[in-house]
């Protein structure tokens, strides 16, 4: 866990209010993983006052790297997306606990929605580089927000789209794709299911899931303030009624242990 | 060399900075940062007799220069601070001061007689004014005949300095300090946050599921700086001021208004190297003004015309 001022080496649109940065920072670059996130201060100032976490959505060790993936949603994103090349900012990270990949499998089934596509695009170059077998559910609403499959398919993945519009793969949800995964495969103890997205989604995934033989990883979002394990204002709860902090115990969590209705 | 020591009743701290409770945990979690035992002291989460899980999600929300918080005591319970957060404070070379709190003046006693013979507390801040829950909490602290029945029950079980946090959420601040002093207190500390609420328009639902909570951060400092103003003329004992200080100057202004020590809360959310900012810049505020000690700050604020606080 670093505090470090870093410099913003590129920003690009990739689709309307979608940004991909490029931040040089290779204090968190060198030692943060998959599933983990950095907390910005995206201005000086007071307003906003709180610092911003986002999952980390690349790393390049040798460049001393990091990219994230936003979506313009408030205050905050907004003052991010006027960020020009050169522009600096405060973070901290890398945060949190990245997706456990220690365990035995073979076969990662991954399922994203939205923005949840931002750490599990991490996730994917780490366990192609495993040389693990990925099959990869990939949700939007509509087709501009999916981006960069061709250098995915080639790299020998299985990859399956919806759009909610309809503009690219199957026109309804990214769940309608693991109900039909599961019916044509049988799930085995040798997959290892991830997922990130919407909490609708993330609700019904755990619904599905629930059945299957094999474990499950969510990564979790809450609005922070802290990050470290201080504030307690994360907080989740869970299938054991006990209370969890999305900045410190997870993000990531056992998708089984979640209570979506908590 | 400025003399940066202050004191608070028989506890003398190295210099005034302390980080405000709730916003620091237990006291180790920010040491990755930097060297907490820089600091003039750390102020605990708040330690309840049972464990607390807190209120229901969402209870943070952010708020124009400010956030919302209604995390209603949130903690380990006494046992478990006593058995494994107090050990790892040990090699912490700085004071250490137990916040507590109850739902009942026995609990608030309770927690103290459980580790007032730890050595590595230093002494106490008695929380009487969490707007965040039902019981205990603003309870006390809104009524100056039960603040003095909480800080007398405590001031029989220990010889550690007591200081009693206050709420701003009161008509007459002034009454309840004076009623905190008269019971022992060794010193007071305020404000606690300031009770706010926030709406989502699109939804029509508070932002914070429990609908209500404090404010803090740097919208409340001026709310603070009168108080601790307020508070600082009418008592004799110590005032620790905080609310809203995110740079030395805000923490200048504090010792002007009459804060012998101050806290840092908010800030180290957002900087979590925030408090040793501070204290370096108000070393430096002191030797540039060619001070022999920091306390030569405290209550130096000159109002001309008489005022009506």
């Amino acid at each position: 866990m670093k505090l470090i001022q870093s410099e913003l080496l590129s920003q690009d649109e990739i689709c309307p209010d979608i940004f991909r940065i490029q931040i040089k920072v290779p204090e968190i670059a060198g030692i943060c993983q998959p599933g983990q996130f950095v907390h910005l201060k995206v201005t000086e100032g007071i307003d906003p006052l709180l610092r911003r976490p986002f999952s980390i959505h690349g790393a390049s060790v040798e460049q001393g790297t990091l990219d994230l993936l936003y979506r313009v949603v408030g205050q905050g994103s907004r003052v991010m997306a006027g960020m020009k090349p050169g522009d600096r900012w405060s973070i901290l990270g890398p945060l949190g606990n990245g997706f456990n990949l220690e365990c035995d499998f073979d076969h990662a089934v991954i399922v994203a929605g939205g923005m949840g596509s931002a750490p599990v695009l991490f996730l994917i170059e780490k366990l192609l580089a495993m040389k693990k077998r990925i099959t990869f559910l990939w949700g939007a609403r509509v087709c501009d927000e999916i981006f960069g499959v061709k250098k995915l398919t080639d790299a020998g993945m299985d990859v399956r789209i919806a759009t909610d519009d309809g503009s690219r793969g199957h026109h309804g949800f990214v769940t309608d794709l693991l109900s039909e995964f599961l019916k044509d495969h049988a799930p085995n103890d040798r997959m290892l299911g991830f997922v990130c997205g919407p909490e609708p989604m993330m609700a019904q995934v755990q619904k599905l899931a629930l059945p299957t033989a094999f474990p499950w990883q969510v990564s979790m979002e809450r609005h922070m303030a802290c990050g470290v394990g201080v504030c307690m204002g994360c907080g989740i709860t869970m299938t054991s009624g006990l209370m969890q902090m999305v900045c410190k115990d997870g993000p990531i969590f056992d998708l089984r242990e979640v209570d979506f209705n908590g | 060399m400025v003399d940066m020591q202050v004191k608070i009743g028989s506890l003398t701290l190295k210099n005034p900075i302390l980080t405000a409770s709730g916003t620091f945990g237990y006291g180790t979690e920010y040491a990755p940062y930097f060297d907490i035992s820089r600091l003039g002291g750390v102020v605990t989460k708040t330690i309840t007799l049972e464990p607390r899980q807190g209120n229901p999600m969402p209870r943070i929300a952010e708020t124009p220069g400010g956030m919302l918080n209604s995390i209603g005591l949130a903690n380990v319970g006494v046992e478990r601070f006593l058995n494994e957060k107090l050990p790892a404070l040990s090699d912490l070379n700085t004071a250490v001061i137990v916040n507590v709190a109850g739902n009942s003046v026995e609990e608030y006693r309770d927690v103290v007689a459980t580790v007032d013979s730890h050595p590595r507390v230093d002494g106490y801040e008695v929380n009487i004014s969490c707007p965040n829950v039902k019981k205990g909490g603003l309870a006390f602290g809104t009524d100056p005949a039960a603040t003095c029945d909480v800080v007398s029950a405590i001031r029989k079980v220990t010889a550690k300095p007591v200081i009693v946090k206050l709420t701003p959420n009161v008509t007459d601040i002034v009454t309840v300090a004076k009623a905190a002093q008269n019971s022992g207190a060794d010193a007071l500390s305020l404000i606690n946050t300031v009770l706010g609420m926030a709406i989502n328009i699109y939804t029509g639902k508070p932002r914070l599921a429990r609908g209500v909570g404090g404010l803090s951060g740097p919208a409340i400092k001026p709310v603070a700086i009168a108080k601790v103003y307020a508070v600082a003329q009418a008592v004799s004992i110590p005032v620790v001021g905080l609310g809203g200080i995110m740079t030395w100057q805000d923490a200048v202004e504090f010792m002007m208004a009459g804060a012998d020590a101050v806290q840092i809360g908010t800030l180290n959310f957002v900087q979590p190297d925030g408090a040793i900012k501070v204290l370096e810049g108000l070393d430096a505020f002191c030797q540039e003004k060619g001070l022999r000690s920091v306390r030569e700050l405290t209550g130096t604020v000159r109002v001309e015309s008489s005022s009506s606080l």
